[in-house]
């Protein structure tokens, strides 16, 4: 029997050892076949996600609200567009009045906690309501005769609305056709970018990469929590979804890039986004009321500054930068989340922005937070500081000579800095020749190169690349990543997502219901823009190389966490 | 919210600005990728600053000049061939700038702009593979017959174009590379490919290109006698010869290289007639063979003495040749005066395949009368018996390279033979009389050529 038993396992070890090998090799070959189709499938799919998600969002826009009009006494009616409007005879007025009489700014129009206000600008000519002077600012109610310098005119409340309830979450545009319309797109695009991002998990699975079956739920969970927050959104607001998709675009690659560069990362990654939708949430929510977001200012600049303070006392440095605080249980970078704060202490409604000028707040705390980098030797988000700064500061003064002078200034402190402190100067000899220090102070620089120039149009497939295996690559250097793996294709993809966060914001900020938010989501797509182009340009030579994330698609919880609070900057100004 | 819209613009200035950055990145990565892609820190491509893969390398019968084996580069097995055309294939280390491994990198690693680095089971398939149209065997022979001296030899199909002999000298055994710095005068230019990028003071075969000068604008200069007394005076200097040659015509001449009737005529048609056929034969300019630029020759006689002028006409002066360009100037007068570019790729190998390129250098007439000259050169000087069979048209060239130096031997012809279209060149450099020692090179390797295609 013994001898029976043992021929019996010999056999059959003879038979899996030949196979196996079979096996293996058939794997092998099902897997590079896979790579083979979707390496060209993820652009193509990339490009479609990309034009189906801006074009609505671009569209959008030009349904706008009216809250109610303005009548003069010849019949003309004004339709009032946003929550504070200049009236006055000058160009640059939401609501022109043009009689020699008025001045040019003459008074600002705000609604503000459900009623209308109309305040003086220091007019020549004054304002009364009901024949009684403003002095400075008035609440009215519909059907007031309001005279600016003797010219009569009146509120009335809009023609299709019967009530006019703005409570923040109403956005009703009326257009319902249009609306069925983008519900149907953006489902669809949701579709086609699950389909884009199993794809991604098969591909990761199918690569050199060690891919374990531990992955699998992380992924499984963040496709519910898309599809969860998506049908979440759908039903509680009728804007478009389209913007919340393109950040599912960036959170996708995201979760690949870690899969593919820092595995054990995985989960921390996952939870940060699940954080992140989560402040989205609450910091979207706290700014639907103008009055709450305004307070929410004040207490956002004293965390902020709390924030700073905890850096500077209990910072640890991790690769170059003295920016981590460790609490046993989870390191993060406060810095980012002094981002949401900068943006909420720059903002301003246009009363403010119109009759005091009172920057000073704003300024103390942009210095306070950029000696705090220059302390721990974060430079290259100290650029991002001030260039936030300087975006911000225009938006509410529009003073261009006092800028130029600040940024002449801040030049001559850059130059001091590169020339005293020889870390940076050396990023700085390196700059711009990179591959004459290829293995020295080129070294990040040309090995983003090197990958950008292995992957190609459409990359050598999520999981092949081999600049992973530098430090620090997947915050640094993931461009080089993104670029080496997914290729250039879909690299312009991510580029040109962050460059529309720019011209989104722009474009809201004309139909915006308040200066507030205009600010806010200004300020916040500033950050997004100068981030990415320190991080990408930096890590292939165009800028000097310095360590700042690309917003959404480096590794890091506190970058991700940050980033939704900044989205929702952008998203509240819808 | 006006007043904020237009302030927005600064926005855009930013956003612009960054697209405009992100442009320049584009821009260098279109024109540069390649070279980024070949850093030996590539691991997609190399493993510890070696190719881990490339297509296979075959010389024209079929041989395996370069593969690699379990990621590792292996040459032809035997250490003569491989030494001989190792300025053709390339050094491991990538020294060897013309060489196929750096020349053809693309072609033989598979990377292009549009994949990038990825390739399918990450193997490579037959399009990476590379059939030269060399004669690697015939170039061991030529390596061999320059017996050490440093130099080059080159044969080419002057009707196809195709170059199938290829040798530079020194060189070393690319599979087990020695240390270069050990020996420095033994090593001097090893991995320069001393036929295309070098360039030497030519000397007598230069006469060539002045015989080919007066032929085309001095009236009658075939039936005119020149006197030789042994030497010229020109202003305050001389131009010697070794023997007086007496009264010799232009075929005569050139035949015994006589430097004083060539003094007389480089007087004759002036610095810019010299100048203008100089580089109508190719000097000035570079050759480009499957995309390897040549070296280029050098005439410049615009400010030059007349007794500048003189020594310029019969190859010294600040006169150099690059050996490949005047190999392909040869060529041009056995073909009717058509010169057709050289190339070292098959041309299946190349896509898209282009036509041979031809360009006239000279006229039919001009090209016929030079043609008789040159072969007169082997039937009057040279000796038929020693080229006996090849139909031989040449010139010798024994280039003066200062003082206490030994000078530059030059041999560069063809055959006039319609089975064997081939032109050639061979310098040995410090390597003596150009009608012994380079010929007899030459004699033994186009012998060989001719042999081996029989």
């Amino acid at each position: 029997m013994n001898s029976f038993r043992e021929s019996m396992q010999q056999v059959l070890q003879e038979t899996a050892g030949s196979i196996y090998p079979l096996l293996t090799d058939l794997a092998s070959q099902a897997a590079n076949t896979y790579t083979l189709v979707a390496r060209w499938l993820f652009p193509l799919l990339s490009l479609v996600i990309l034009v189906r998600c801006l074009v609505p969002l671009i569209r959008e826009r030009s349904t706008d609200t009216v809250w109610g009009y303005l009548v003069l006494a010849n019949g003309t009616s004004i339709p009032v567009r946003n929550w504070e409007n200049l009236i006055g005879r000058g160009k640059y007025a939401d609501i022109v009045v043009n009689f020699p009489v008025i001045s040019r700014s003459h008074a600002v129009l705000t609604f503000r906690n459900g009623s209308w206000t109309i305040a003086d600008l220091g007019s020549k000519g004054g304002i009364t309501v009901n024949d009684v002077k403003v002095d400075k600012a008035q609440e009215i109610q519909f059907g007031d005769v309001i005279s600016l310098a003797g010219i009569d005119m009146a509120l009335v409340p809009p023609v299709q609305n019967e009530a006019l309830v703005p409570t923040g979450a109403a956005g009703n545009s009326g257009d319902t056709d249009e609306e069925k319309d983008f519900t149907l797109n953006s489902t669809v695009t949701l579709m086609l970018l699950f389909l884009f991002q199993v794809l991604a998990v098969v591909q990761l699975f199918a690569s050199r990469a060690s891919m374990t079956l531990a992955a699998l739920p992380v992924f499984g969970i963040f496709f519910l929590t898309e599809l969860f927050h998506y049908f979440i959104m759908r039903k509680l607001q009728s804007k478009s979804i389209e913007l919340e998709i393109l950040v599912y675009f960036l959170c996708g690659l995201n979760l690949a890039l870690v899969a593919s560069a820092a595995p054990s990362d995985l989960k921390k990654q996952l939870a940060a986004i699940l954080i992140g939708i989560a402040a989205y949430t609450v910091i979207t929510w706290l700014c639907l009321d103008l009055g709450r977001a305004r307070r929410l200012k004040y207490l956002a600049l004293v965390g902020g500054v709390l924030l700073l303070i905890l850096n500077l006392a209990f910072g640890e440095r991790i690769y170059g930068a003295r920016n981590w605080i460790n609490l046993g249980f989870i390191t993060f970078q406060p810095l980012e989340f002094v981002k949401i704060a900068f943006v909420l202490a720059g903002t301003a409604t246009l009363d403010r922005l119109l009759t005091t000028r009172n920057m000073t707040a704003f300024i103390a705390f942009t210095g306070a937070c950029i000696i705090t980098l220059a302390l721990i030797r974060d430079f290259g988000t100290a650029v991002v500081f001030f260039g936030a700064f300087l975006v911000i500061a225009f938006m509410y003064s529009g003073d261009l000579r006092t800028l130029f002078l600040v940024t002449a200034g801040a030049a001559f402190a850059g130059i001091a800095v590169v020339t005293f402190m020889p870390y940076i100067a050396m990023r700085f000899a390196a700059w711009g020749k990179v591959w004459q220090y290829a293995d020295s102070s080129g070294f990040q620089q040309t090995r983003t190169m090197i990958a950008a120039a292995s992957g190609g149009l459409f990359g050598v497939g999520s999981g092949n690349g081999y600049l992973k295996n530098i430090a620090a690559a997947d915050t640094d250097l993931v461009f080089g990543i993104l670029c080496e793996e997914w290729g250039m294709l879909v690299a312009l993809c991510v580029v040109l997502v962050i460059v529309f966060f720019v011209f989104y914001a722009v474009l809201l900020t004309k139909n915006s219901r308040s200066a507030f938010y205009a600010i806010a989501a200004c300020g916040a797509a500033t950050i997004f823009l100068l981030q990415t182009a320190l991080n990408v340009l930096g890590s292939v030579d165009v800028l000097p190389l310095t360590g700042v994330t690309i917003p959404f698609i480096s590794n890091g919880g506190s970058s991700m966490v940050a980033s939704w609070g900044l989205l929702a900057m952008i998203r509240s100004a819808v | 919210m006006k007043l904020l819209a237009i302030r927005t613009l600064v926005l855009i200035v930013l956003a612009l600005l960054f697209l405009a950055g992100f442009t320049v990145f584009v821009g260098r990565y279109l024109h540069s990728a390649a070279a980024w892609a070949q850093h030996p820190s590539n691991r997609h491509f190399y493993q510890n600053g070696r190719l881990k893969e490339t297509g296979t390398i075959y010389d024209r019968r079929g041989e395996i000049l370069l593969e690699t084996k379990d990621g590792v580069l292996t040459y032809h097995p035997e250490e003569n061939i491989r030494t001989a055309i190792m300025h053709v294939t390339g050094d491991q280390d990538g020294n060897v700038a013309s060489g196929m491994l750096k020349v053809m990198w693309e072609h033989l690693t598979g990377w292009n702009l549009l994949t990038g680095a990825y390739r399918y089971q990450d193997s490579l398939s037959a399009t990476n593979d590379l059939t030269l149209t060399l004669d690697a065997r015939l170039s061991a022979l030529a390596y061999r017959e320059l017996n050490g001296r440093k130099g080059a030899v080159g044969i080419y199909n002057y009707r196809t174009g195709e170059i199938i002999c290829m040798t530079s000298s020194p060189s070393f055994d690319p599979q087990n590379p020695p240390d270069i710095q050990a020996d420095p005068e033994r090593y001097k230019g090893v991995y320069l490919n001393r036929l295309l990028s070098a360039a030497y003071t030519p000397g007598s075969i230069f006469k060539v290109v002045t015989a080919a000068a007066a032929l085309e604008t001095i009236p009658g200069i075939e039936e005119r006698y020149y006197h030789c007394s042994g030497k010229i005076l020109i202003g305050a200097d001389t131009v010697t010869c070794l023997v007086p040659h007496g009264d010799v015509m232009l075929k005569d001449a050139l035949a015994h290289s006589c430097n004083v009737a060539f003094a007389e005529i480089a007087g004759e048609l002036g610095a810019d007639v010299l100048q203008h056929y100089a580089e109508l034969a190719g000097f000035n300019s570079r050759l480009t063979v499957n995309g390897i630029k040549t070296a280029a020759g050098r005439v410049d006689v615009k400010q030059a003495a007349p007794v500048e002028l003189a020594w310029a006409g019969i190859g010294q002066y600040t006169n150099t040749a690059n050996p490949l360009a005047f190999m392909v100037f040869m060529g041009s007068i056995a073909n009717d005066g058509l010169s057709v570019s050289p190339a070292i790729i098959a041309r299946e190998n190349i896509f898209p395949a282009l036509a041979k390129a031809e360009k006239r250098m000279l006229p039919e007439e001009t090209a016929k009368k030079l043609k008789r000259m040159l072969r007169n050169n082997t039937l009057t000087v040279y000796g038929e018996h020693r080229f006996s069979g090849l139909e031989l048209c040449a010139k010798s060239g024994t280039a003066e390279v200062g003082e206490g130096k030994e000078p530059h031997a030059w041999f560069a012809g063809f055959l006039d033979r319609e089975d064997f279209p081939y032109a050639f060149v061979v310098v040995i450099e410090n390597g003596c009389t150009g009608s012994r020692t380079a010929a007899a090179v030459a004699a033994s390797v186009l012998h060989a050529a001719v042999d081996r295609y029989q």
